[in-house]
């Protein structure tokens, strides 16, 4: 057959393909065009010979590749008239040769001429349709494509296209410049039919001025925005294992800082947009899901169409005092037009954490250091009689420890003369606590309908993930169930209903010993000389305390959070769809309910007595609390139709919200066998009740209104009128205008500058000012809470209460007001494209601390609206989106980066002596002044080591700081610098004048956050790769971080491996850590509890938070099992990450530093005690039928 | 069309009205539901009793300063670390601590707003009076810490001038603080046998210790010029006192024998009812635990306070006779001096027989010394069972005031106005005697002064009935958190320069058998020996010690004599030390605060 030659030249092709995918980018290679093939000369004379042999004598000379079926066409038996040629163009010659036979020939593919039968009459069929954008206007010039056949043409001025091909099913691409490539599978070419596929939307690529932007009720244009809007599409979330939404969205808005706080995947961090908020309520950025309020974490990510972040004031001034600090628009997919498909998804994720620490696993080891770090901690004068509580030690222990560790044949427990266990095991905590690796599996089905009056999107997932604790393991699960209808009722009027459920659980173990997170208690008892269980098989006493509550496996939080939320809605248009009112009413049902289970841990330290930790609890604790919401928005819009100059529209409505919270707590202690559930089992007199109750309601009335001229000047003003129940009356209602415009400076007459070069470019601007309603309801009322007594009166923990706080005079809205500047440009036909914002965001009136009086007042100050801070900030994006050939098939790619800033500083502040802490509160409580950038470290600067007894005494007096516990300085412990040279180094009076010899040695805000993502996409592949982190950023590690300072923490906590040659010593004077000590990071008044330069962390990172690559299958392979498009994936999440803070440890993730576990404690059982994050390998598959 | 038109706009215009209804002009008000209101707390007897049962959060438990930690800073205990208060450089206005006034704020809220005439008088100066008795003890607090205080009965406003008013001389506070409690006296009218409650026997027990502390302060600080008030105070604790031994209806526990009955009171769960006048509960039922086990045992944990010889040897004979009477006491080893002594000290230091409980075997129980540093180590407050050691898991209840004392506020108040006679040393320091096994000299008061304890502690004290008063107040309360304040009103700061000094070690390198069942406990070397003895401490008590540091732990002859720890540290007592400074940052903010004398 004439296939040969090209089924050869497939295979090259193949190769090529992967070259080009590993070479992102140096396609140009391949770019190199042959459009002289016709142009070859050849000098050749025929006389008397067949076609076939003229053909053979023309490759020869040309070295022109010919590709035809010589029986099929029958050259054998065709003679060619005499001709002679002389430095002939080829087209010339073989026009003369086939002149009087059915042969033609073209160049179907590039280098290779075919020749074929022009007559054979083949039957072909049709597919028309139109190419449309999200606006629905027409997309002239786009590229469609039938895969298959690699056949493409260009759509008309009208957006119109019509192709011909071979009957049979193909698959169909629509391209474009700065839109994503759609694609239609399965479309079945009929000989002779023409099959209509009607409009083909195409969707924007995010950050091109062709995207649709969804704006507070309603969308726009990118191109006619004048606030500062960034959005996403679902893109970023596709082909990734998500525990929930919020995990996906990290990095890739600029300035849309999610921060996690550690890996658990019920971990969905607050929504934060251009930093720090305020000092006074707080306040984070409003999340909408479908116009109104709702939980991020708790949504399909897979139903998510787009993410939308409105930055400044006049883009979010439309949703007023909840707004003030930006809002996220999360919009859902909508049913497919004209079509019925049903979509199956699965992935199977294998998930290991970022980080294991890396600890000394040598129990010899261990014991020494921790004798070495407790004895210099007391001054070198006693021996330890414990490893913290559960194993006993003495000078005899550490010598038998030591011959057994020599000999590793004996054994590691041995029974002693007081009949108890001894231990002489090198237990590796971990690996007891952590599986090598846990898996995820995801289930998403999509099933769709559309048939013109109505349409309905069904969306169901199953996503769940094994626990990382290889006992009582932290299981994660959630359901989502999402249906979505809508009905043209009559020509004007379309009703809607969005109705979305999910259950998410998750087990939480606990440690009942001692209470907080398992890291920490590891750190504590998890000693590396004791093993986890007794040869009777009984946990022991550091087991019971630490993983072996784990084994033990009764003990945790189940969580059971339930959302159910309907929204049901109505548009219309009338005249002409110059008028057109919409309505939606949504409520929703929350119930965050938690059981709690806590009973005692068996342990042995006697072989056959049997001993319990955590005695004081063996409770059970249901918690119910539940939210009920309703919201309802209605609002009218009006568009008149003014001419091709005047656009204009306007958009007003009114919006109210309720929500009301109530709690049930029960507590009651006494079970009655371990395994009980239910609290009818639950027979002790501790019993502890509480209820919780909260509702507020806001009330707003809203307008937009919208002017463009030419499309060349935009104008926009925005405004609410809002109340809140939150306030007292008289301040209960607040008026929040802010007005932006735009000038799209490449639409006026006067730009002349070619399009290929600046193709657009438009300035923005804008200011408003915002109230922050997130104050707490009833922080105007007096109130008399109740709690239970931790005291026992009378034989019961009665309830009490106690003075009510001191009420605020005249409490009223902080104000947020931001001032942007903004430009958009694209550069070279679109293909470049940047936006640029800057901004500046004053908060005023925050609700803070009143003046400091007197600690004799007795109570807290109250607040007031006393302190104003000043945001200034940029964010910039920049995006690359081209394309080139690889054989013959388009190679789309692309770039994005962005990178975004702010610092915050104190503009007013109560606080005239500028004092460094609370004066009426501890040292280590925040307090600020006039001046302060936010997140200002304050410390000494390290002067090294003592190097002797002369060095101790000839150096400024430390007698506050102290080098551990009850010891005196020797050679090895820190030196600090005399800054005020005042001979004594101390705080001074802790005020920003006198401050001692203490200065501002970092910040620990995030400083340029960014993100870096590329794509590509060539014939079936597909492949994207994402980076993001943090450019900036100090960090001291905080007093109980001892992933950091190991035995430096406690002397019995671990030694991370990457200590041991950096500690100081008489032969190691220079080593990265000083004097080895217990407690010296510790306690607050140790010397390494004392943030200071030499120890001062630099935790920027970059992580490689994403990287994925995706083959859709051949669609000759899948047609036979009636699948449309099937495409395999896989996909990489946190698989790389570099940060200087590697420098010194890589036991401690960068992401990560924040706090302990947040379900079990308030976060302050050190820096890094949490759950890690994970890192995940993929594999996925995804069928349309 | 044109009908359809009409219908059209018909249902437009229900869509609106729905939408209005929807959204209707709602009252923005919204109440708590979940707190209560002012008139509801002060409008009920139960709203009071919500009220004022919060009061009780001032007094020490498991989570506040637990009473069995208050003598970690004292003449007789020595620790791991001297306290930063004393030691020159470490310690001043701006580490100063204690000028909280919170509490004092939620009594004058309650006093001033408990005034609804729906509740009876009566009940309501039942509750008032809870409201001044604790005011009373907060206001104790402040002065016995920081001397002259501001006297403030009511809840201020934020822009009330007397934020700034300077201190009130302790005269008028003392005064207040009587008149509060005489107002307690007369109407509080609890009845509880838990003893967890505040009853007028506690309230008048309290009166005695308030009374004795500052009448014996304004007699011995004559610096002060107060002297002359001393007398009226002194008689007032009598007579409080007196009221609680004739009409509380309290007796010494002797329940468990002479050689428990003591301790009973400090490691049992339930209060001891006839003894105890006011308890700290602790109830496992209700979840409720100490950590006293945990302190008293850790090497790590807490102070490590041990008792020192020099306070030891004042613990008397079992017949009554001074123990320093004896001959060659000063060269006795433990095991030796601690026999035939007052049954106290058994029930206080690990010594003799003691046994602990170690997986439900008893086993015997000498002085560890990881945790000792002088060889008397406290159990008064330690549960026997080994497995309550580690963390907070005790279950004894925490007495705070018992009947022990007010026998002792009363023979000292007594002896001190110079009224004490025979019946009533017979019937309070004779019957603490009695009850801890003594057998001489309980029923009439002493007549000869004890030399060791008159050197020792007490050189300007003549009388020996004061001075055996002192004696056994430090022995029935040690460790209870009475010792430095004691020594404040005694004027006796100088006695906190004590060495701190242990048993005595006759000779390097001998292994020692502290409580004599034939097994060898401890050794002390300065050249550990080669071949250590199995099962033996070894104590380093070489000049120096790894790194060159001159070692804490010696003897006093290098080679022999007794234990001493720490005399590495310089100590000197200092005046000043009698009150703490006002903190700095409170002094800054309200200038005309003053600060104590020498700060």
């Amino acid at each position: 057959m004439k296939k040969k030659p090209r089924r050869l030249n497939k295979a090259t092709r193949t190769i090529v393909i992967v070259f080009s995918l590993l070479l992102a980018g140096v396609g140009q290679l391949f770019a190199e065009t042959l459009n002289g093939i016709f142009e070859t000369r050849v000098s050749l004379a025929f006389k008397n010979e067949t076609l076939a042999h003229a053909i053979r004598k023309i490759e020869q000379q040309s070295k022109v590749e010919f590709a035809y079926d010589p029986d099929l066409l029958g050259l054998q038996k065709l003679l060619v008239k005499e001709g002679r040629f002389t430095d002939e163009r080829l087209d010339v010659v073989l026009k003369s040769l086939l002149q009087s036979t059915d042969i033609s020939f073209k160049e179907e593919i590039k280098g290779t001429i075919t020749l074929y039968k022009k007559s054979a009459k083949v039957a072909y069929g049709k597919v028309s349709g139109h190419v449309v954008d999200e606006k629905g206007e027409p997309l002239p010039g786009a590229t469609v494509r039938l895969n298959e056949i690699n056949k493409a043409i260009q759509t008309n001025p009208d957006g119109s296209f019509s192709i011909e091909a071979d009957p049979g099913v193909y698959t169909l691409l629509v391209s474009f410049i700065s839109y994503q490539t759609y694609r239609v599978p399965g479309v079945k070419i009929v000989a002779g039919e023409t099959v209509t596929l009607g409009n083909i939307t195409l969707v924007a690529e995010s950050g091109s001025l062709n995207e649709v932007v969804v704006v507070g009720y309603g969308t726009q244009k990118k191109e006619n925005l004048t606030g500062a809007v960034d959005q996403v599409t679902s893109k970023v979330l596709e082909n990734r294992s998500l525990p929930n939404l919020t995990q996906g969205l990290q990095g890739v808005i600029p300035n849309l800082n999610l921060v996690p706080l550690d890996g658990k995947p019920i971990q969905s961090p607050s929504f934060n947009v251009r930093g720090t908020t305020s000092i006074g309520q707080g306040g984070n950025a409003l999340v909408l899901i479908d116009g109104v309020e709702g939980d991020p974490s708790r949504i399909n990510p897979s139903d998510v169409a787009s993410v939308s972040v409105l930055k400044d004031a006049s883009s979010s001034a439309i949703y007023g005092a909840r707004a003030a600090f930006g809002v996220i628009l999360i919009t859902t997919k909508s049913p497919a037009k004209e079509k019925t498909s049903i979509t199956y998804s699965f992935n199977q994720s294998f998930k290991s954490p970022t980080t294991v620490p890396q600890l000394v696993t040598n129990g010899y080891t261990f014991a020494k250091m921790f004798n070495e770090a407790w004895t210099a901690a007391n001054n070198y004068s006693q021996t330890p009689q414990n490893i913290n509580k559960t194993v006993k030690f003495s000078p005899e222990y550490l010598a038998e420890l030591k011959r057994r560790d020599a000999d590793p044949s004996l054994p590691k427990v041995e029974v002693n003369q007081n009949g108890e266990y001894v231990y002489y095991a090198n237990t590796d905590w971990y690996k007891e606590l952590y599986k090598n690796h846990n898996a995820s599996r995801e289930h998403n089905l999509a099933i769709s309908g559309n048939s013109g009056k109505a349409d309905f999107l069904i969306t169901g997932r199953y996503f769940a993930q094994d626990g990382l604790f290889r006992y009582n393991s932290d299981d994660y699960s959630i359901y989502n169930l999402r249906a979505k209808g809508s009905l043209q009722v009559f020509p004007w009027l379309r009703i809607y209903n969005n109705a979305d459920y999910s259950n998410m659980k998750y087990h939480n173990p606990l440690n009942v010993g001692e209470g907080g997170g398992i890291w920490r208690n590891l750190a504590d008892e998890g000693h590396t000389v004791a093993p986890m269980f007794n040869p009777d098989g009984t946990l022991t006493y550091s087991a019971a305390y630490t993983v072996g509550d784990f084994v033990y496996g009764k003990n945790g939080i189940d969580f059971d959070n339930r959302v159910f939320r309907n929204t049901t809605g109505f548009n219309t248009s009338f005249f002409d769809d110059v008028f057109r009112v919409k309505g939606d009413f949504t409520f929703q049902n929350t119930d965050n309910n938690q059981d709690r289970k806590r009973v005692p841990v068996p342990y042995s330290r006697k072989p056959g007595v049997i001993e319990y930790v955590g005695t004081n609890y063996n409770d059970l604790e249901n918690m119910n609390q539940s939210t009920q919401y309703v919201a309802t928005n209605f609002y009218g819009e009006y568009e008149p139709k003014l001419g091709k100059d005047h656009h204009f529209k306007a958009l007003a409505g009114f919006n109210f919200e309720q929500s009301t919270f109530q709690k049930l707590d029960l507590v009651r202690n006494g079970l009655i066998f371990p395994d009980a559930t239910d609290i009818n089992l639950a027979l002790g007199q501790s019993i502890t009740t509480a209820g919780g109750y909260d509702r507020w309601d806001v009330m707003g009335g809203f307008y937009r209104l919208n002017y463009s001229y030419k499309d060349r000047y935009l104008v926009e003003a925005d405004g609410r009128y809002d109340g809140s129940s939150k306030f007292p009356s008289d301040q209960r209602y607040a008026f929040f205008p802010s007005v932006s415009a735009g000038w799209r400076v490449t639409n006026e007459p006067f730009w002349t500058m070619s399009k290929d070069i600046i193709s657009d470019l438009k300035i923005r601007g804008s200011y408003g000012s915002l109230g922050n309603g997130s104050i707490k309801s009833y922080a105007f009322q007096e109130q008399f809470s109740i709690r239970q007594s931790g005291r026992v009166l009378n034989g019961v923990r009665p309830q009490i209460t106690n003075q009510p706080g001191v009420l605020p005079d005249g409490l009223t809205w902080e104000t947020a007001t931001v001032e942007n500047l903004g430009v958009d440009m694209g550069f070279l036909a679109g293909r470049l494209t940047l936006t640029a914002d800057g901004y500046i965001r004053k908060t005023k009136d925050m609700f803070t601390v009143g003046n400091t009086l007197p600690a004799v007042f007795g109570t807290t100050v109250p607040k007031g609206n006393y302190a104003d801070m000043q945001t200034k900030g940029w964010e910039v994006t920049i995006a690359w989106r081209d394309k080139f050939d690889v054989g013959a098939k388009p190679f789309n790619y692309g770039f994005r980066a962005t990178l975004a800033d702010y610092q915050s500083t104190i503009t007013k502040y109560n606080n005239p002596d500028k004092n460094l802490s609370d004066p009426n509160k501890s040292l280590t409580d925040q307090t600020y002044y006039v001046g302060e950038k936010v997140g200002e470290i304050w410390g000494f600067v390290t002067n090294g080591y003592f190097t002797s007894a002369a060095d101790i005494a000839n150096s400024p007096k430390q007698n506050l700081i102290k080098a551990s516990g009850a010891s005196d300085l020797l050679p090895g412990d820190i030196k600090f610098k005399d800054l005020n040279g005042d001979g004594v180094i101390d705080y001074g009076n802790q005020t920003v004048n006198k401050p001692g010899d203490r200065k501002i040695i970092g910040n620990n805000t995030p400083r340029y956050t960014f993100g870096f993502g590329m794509d590509a996409d060539w014939n079936s592949f597909f492949f994207s790769a994402f980076f993001q982190g943090v450019g900036k950023r100090d960090w001291y590690p905080g007093s109980e971080a001892d992933y950091f300072w190991g035995q430096y923490n406690r002397p019995y906590n671990k030694v991370p491996v990457s200590q041991l040659d950096k500690i100081w010593s008489e032969s190691n004077p220079n080593a990265y850590f000083p004097r080895y000590r217990g407690y010296s990071a510790q306690n607050g008044s140790n010397e390494l509890a004392q943030a200071q330069t030499k120890y001062l962390q630099n935790a920027a990172y970059v992580r490689l938070k994403n990287i994925q690559l995706g083959y859709h299958l051949p669609l000759s392979l899948i047609k036979k099992i009636k699948l449309g498009d099937a495409r395999v994936f896989v996909s990489g999440e946190n698989l790389w990450t570099w940060s200087p803070l590697y420098k010194i440890t890589k036991d401690i993730d960068p992401e990560s530093i924040n706090g302990s576990d947040r379900v079990l404690t308030d976060g302050t059982n050190g820096n890094g005690n949490n759950y890690p994050i994970l890192k995940s390998i993929t594999l996925g598959v995804s069928a349309t039928f | 069309m044109f009908i359809q038109r009409i219908k059209s706009i018909k249902t437009y215009l229900y869509i609106c009205l729905i939408g209005c209804i929807a959204v209707s002009c709602k009252k923005l008000d919204q109440v708590p539901q979940s707190t209560a209101t002012g008139a509801a707390v002060f409008g009920s007897t139960s709203g009071l009793e919500l009220y004022t049962s919060s009061f009780y959060n001032i007094l020490p438990n498991a989570d506040t300063i637990p009473i069995f930690r208050a003598d970690a800073m004292s003449d007789f205990g020595a620790r791991t670390s001297y306290p930063d208060f004393l030691r020159p450089g470490f310690f001043d206005a701006r580490q100063s601590s204690g000028w909280n006034w919170n509490d004092l704020r939620n009594f004058n809220y309650f006093i001033q707003n408990c005034n609804n005439p729906n509740i009876s008088l009566a009940q309501r100066q039942h509750y008032i009076g809870l409201a001044r008795f604790f005011r009373a003890w907060f206001y104790f607090d402040k002065v016995k810490r920081f001397g002259d205080v501001p006297w403030i009965g009511k809840p201020m406003a934020i822009n009330d001038p007397a934020l700034f008013n300077g201190r009130d001389s302790r005269t008028l506070v003392i005064d207040s603080v009587i008149a509060d409690l005489d107002y307690a006296c007369k109407y509080i009218t609890t009845n509880d046998n838990t003893r967890s409650l505040v009853t007028k026997y506690v309230a008048y027990a309290f009166k005695s210790r308030v009374c004795l502390f500052e009448g014996t302060f304004r007699k011995y600080h004559d610096e002060y010029k107060l002297q002359g008030s001393a007398n009226a105070l002194l008689s007032q604790a009598a007579d409080a006192a007196q009221k609680v031994m004739t009409e509380g209806g309290f007796s010494l526990n002797t329940a468990g024998g002479l050689d428990k009955a003591y301790r009973q009171l400090f490691i049992t769960q339930a209060p001891v009812a006839s003894e105890d006048i006011l308890v700290s509960v602790v109830d496992p039922a209700l979840g409720i635990f100490s950590d006293a086990n945990w302190y008293w045992t850790s090497a790590t944990y807490g102070d490590r306070l041990s008792l020192t010889r020099t306070f030891v040897n004042t613990y008397l004979n079992i017949d009554g006779t001074p123990f320093t009477n004896k001959p060659g006491y000063q060269t006795m080893t433990f095991n030796q001096e601690v026999k035939g002594r007052d049954m106290r000290l058994q029930q206080t230091i690990r010594m003799g027989s003691y046994q602990r409980l170690n997986g439900g075997t008893p086993e015997a129980a000498p002085p560890v010394f990881s945790y000792t540093y002088t060889g008397y180590q406290p159990m008064k407050w330690t549960q026997d069972d080994v497995s309550l050691d580690g963390g907070k898991k005790s279950t004894n209840s925490m007495p705070l005031i018992r009947y022990a004392e007010i026998l002792l506020n009363y023979a000292e108040a007594k002896a001190e106005l110079g009224t004490l006679n025979d019946g009533d040393w017979n019937q309070t320091v004779g019957a603490l005697r009695r009850r801890a096994g003594i057998t001489g000299n309980t029923s009439s008061k002493p007549l000869t002064v004890d030399p060791y304890l008159q050197t020792n502690y007490f050189p300007a004290i003549a009388d020996p009935s004061i001075l055996e008063i002192r004696r056994e107040r430090g022995i029935e309360l040690a460790l209870e958190g009475f010792r430095f304040y004691d020594l404040v009103r005694w004027k006796r700061g100088p006695l906190m320069d004590q060495i701190w000094n242990g048993f005595y070690v006759p000779a390097l390198d001998v292994p020692m058998d502290l409580n004599d069942d034939g097994v060898l406990d401890v050794c002390f070397y300065k050249v550990m020996p080669a071949n250590p003895v199995k099962g033996v401490t070894y104590v380093n008590v070489a000049e120096t010690i790894s790194g060159g540091t001159p070692n804490p732990q010696r003897l006093s002859h290098d080679t022999y004599g007794e234990l001493t720890w720490l005399t590495t540290i310089p100590k000197k007592w200092d005046d000043k030390f009698y009150l703490y400074p006002i903190p700095e940052t409170d002094r800054l903010l309200n200038p005309k605060l003053g600060q104590n004398p020498g700060w």
